[in-house]
């Protein structure tokens, strides 16, 4: 699943298409305004067979079901592992617990992540670079496997399953990881009841279980109000630029003129502590919540380019170089033509207005960097998004 | 988790409380995806699948997935209809996960995809493909007929010409077939509990004829219990066949009231409330 699939558009619909993206404001071919997004339909907790499941339908009609099923499994004992002091810990439990705590550390290997594209088989380059993309945002802070912890001797195994279930219509990396987010944010794990270095045993009990994400305890009108900072799972936001103008949840169609594409992971941090010491480690972290204000906790956990279809799009011939309107004709004697070979090259290394042609070489830095601020900006698309899913009944 | 039939002589119940002649609770949805030409969502008791239909268009560049069925290449002169189903990693108890070359998924394939090609109309489409991608989102046993029924669904939400519908059911025996009982009773729709338990078989027939398009039995059963099995699968298939039928009337008359088709001719006789 390649983001270059083939937009049946020539090269005078992608020059068109490019000059309206490069006005201000941009026009998109759709109506939408730069920063918004397709309108989706969500639901979650779709699936009772799993520990959490959602369905996003977007409105162009592509749609994505993610279903998460967690095991236990008994974590490898390694033997740098500082040697466990049980008949310590049983002397006195108010130590252990503390001991645990300071003990909770997650693997990569704990979460399994596989995605399902129709027609495309799971090891195509495409399908496993969406995964890659998907689990990195998901593991890129160290947070997440941490919740899956049950003891020093054993873990949950988590298992994502993403399904696209229409054909890919565009790019389906916003669709996918906003489907992952809402299925993790419904996962639930079934409540502990056995204590310490047991052999884990839970409560049957599932309207118990406890969820994967805790989520504030205040009522949904006074969330905002409550605003005890949740952790919440990554988004990964698909962001374009043409010329200067930076465009949100691109349609396949603006993909194919785009002159960069990131895919930009957003997390939420629980609390500002925690950010700022992981933010420190990570050189391309950004710390943004350092005034309280309202709003998330924003936190960059990833970028990524995309590679950009627009490279692979054929370039338009000006008028001047096209033989069908008559360019070769006049030219009899050799001069004439030299002349207009030198007009044709200069034409294929120069930009003509109305006429398409291929981005070459790499993105501005400060495109790029004005992508991610303007991901990471307060009460900007990437807060907005994670409102809206706020609004998604959990059940 | 061995399954308990002892149990059933007594009551003439089975494990989940059905008579032997009942089906277990059938919900259909139409045209669930605003992309694709035809498509369906079908439950049978706990199984759920989807199915996304389309087509017929021009074949496109041949993708390993999609296991070649009925009708043959694109190059002939009837539709090939390619099936491709994905089995979702949380769609059983346990996770299993199943690669694309497993053989069992392979061989529901060419199942559907024939039954398919006999039924559609594929003649009138030369040179073309017709798509059907099936997604399992639950199995609960059935899982067969489950698919073949969701993809008539979604063939006749895609308006693919078709002779009627392919309507198909499981049955199967009350007693295993080491018990060697003949007494034994006929069963209606399986579950996965009785399907890893007792024989069954997996038929399906073309509308409302007794004709059997499918018939699949994976399973050792005395040849003396056969005859039963299928009579009560093929009137099985009858009931399944009404309650399609329903869904896609039921559909159609919501498409007029709300005024995204036209009334046709014929359809006065209908009747709207």
């Amino acid at each position: 699943m390649a983001s270059s699939q083939h937009v049946l558009l020539s090269p005078a619909e992608l020059a068109y298409l490019h000059a309206s993206l490069s006005l201000t404001p941009p026009i998109r071919p759709d109506g939408r305004s730069p920063t918004q997004f397709r309108p989706l339909v969500a639901e979650t907790g779709i699936l009772p067979g799993t520990n959490g499941s959602a369905r996003i339908c977007f409105a162009d009609g592509t749609e994505a079901i993610v279903g998460v099923k967690a095991e236990v499994e008994r974590t490898r004992t390694r033997h740098d592992f500082p040697s466990l002091d049980l008949d310590e810990g049983a002397e006195d439990d108010d130590d252990l617990d503390d001991n645990q705590r300071d003990v909770v550390k997650g693997d990569n290997d704990w979460v399994e992540m596989t995605v399902e594209i129709p027609g495309y088989r799971d090891d195509d380059a495409g399908t496993v670079f969406l995964s890659a993309m998907l689990s990195e945002a998901l593991l890129a802070d160290g947070e997440f496997t941490k919740r899956l912890w049950i003891n020093r001797r054993f873990h949950w195994k988590l298992y994502l399953d993403i399904l696209l279930i229409s054909p890919p219509l565009s790019y389906p990396l916003p669709l996918l990881s906003l489907t992952t987010h809402l299925a993790l944010l419904a996962t639930r794990l079934p409540r502990l009841k056995s204590e310490g270095d047991e052999d884990p045993l839970f409560d049957d009990d599932w309207a118990a279980a406890p969820y994967l994400y805790p989520r504030p305890t205040g009522k949904k009108g006074s969330k905002k109000a409550a605003s005890a900072p949740t952790a919440r799972p990554p988004v990964t936001l698909l962001v374009m630029a043409v010329g200067n103008n930076i465009i949100f949840d691109p349609s396949k169609e603006e993909l194919a003129v785009a002159d960069v594409a990131l895919a930009v992971s957003v997390g939420e941090s629980s609390s500002s502590s925690s950010t700022t010491s992981t933010s420190s480690s990570k050189p391309t972290a950004m710390d943004l919540d350092t005034e309280e204000t309202k709003g998330h906790n924003l936190r960059l956990l990833s970028v990524r380019t995309i590679d950009p279809p627009s490279r692979l799009t054929p370039p338009g011939i000006p008028n001047a170089s096209n033989s069908a309107y008559g360019a070769n004709a006049g030219a009899k004697d050799t001069e004439k033509k030299k002349q207009q070979q030198e007009q044709a090259r200069t034409a294929e290394s120069e930009a003509v207005e109305g006429v398409w042609k291929a981005p070459r070489g790499g993105a501005k830095p400060l495109v790029m960097a004005a992508l991610v601020q303007k991901v990471l900006e307060k009460g900007g698309v990437a807060d907005e998004v994670l409102d809206a899913l706020d609004g998604v009944d959990l059940n | 988790m061995p399954l308990d039939t002892s149990a059933y002589s007594l009551a003439l119940l089975r494990v989940d409380g059905r008579r032997w002649n009942e089906l277990r609770r059938i919900h259909a949805q139409i045209r669930t995806q605003a992309a694709a030409d035809g498509s369906s969502y079908l439950e049978m008791g706990h199984t759920k699948v989807m199915c996304v239909v389309n087509g017929p268009s021009e074949p496109g560049p041949r993708r390993g997935a999609t296991s070649g069925g009925g009708g043959g290449g694109g190059q002939s002169k009837n539709a090939e209809v390619a099936v491709n189903i994905v089995i979702a990693g949380f769609s059983s108890v346990d996770r299993k996960r199943r690669g694309r070359g497993d053989k069992h998924i392979l061989e529901l394939q060419s199942t559907i995809s024939q039954a398919l090609a006999a039924s559609l109309h594929t003649h009138l489409f030369p040179h073309s493909t017709i798509n059907i991608s099936l997604h399992v989102l639950s199995q609960d046993g059935s899982l067969l007929a489950a698919l073949i029924n969701a993809a008539t669904l979604a063939c006749v939400d895609a308006g693919i010409p078709m002779t009627d519908y392919v309507a198909a059911c499981t049955a199967g025996s009350t007693s295993t077939y080491a018990a060697n009982d003949e007494g034994a009773d006929p069963l209606l729709d399986m579950n996965h509990q009785e399907e890893q338990e007792l024989p069954g078989l997996t038929v399906a027939t073309l509308g409302d004829s007794d004709r059997v398009a499918v018939l699949v039995c994976e399973s050792r059963v005395q040849v003396s219990r056969l005859e039963g099995m299928l009579a009560v699968g093929v009137d099985g298939c009858k009931q399944v066949r009404e309650i399609l039928d329903r869904v896609v009337r039921e559909k159609g008359i919501k498409m007029i009231q709300e005024g995204t088709v036209e009334r046709g001719v014929g359809l006065n006789d209908m009747e709207l409330d």
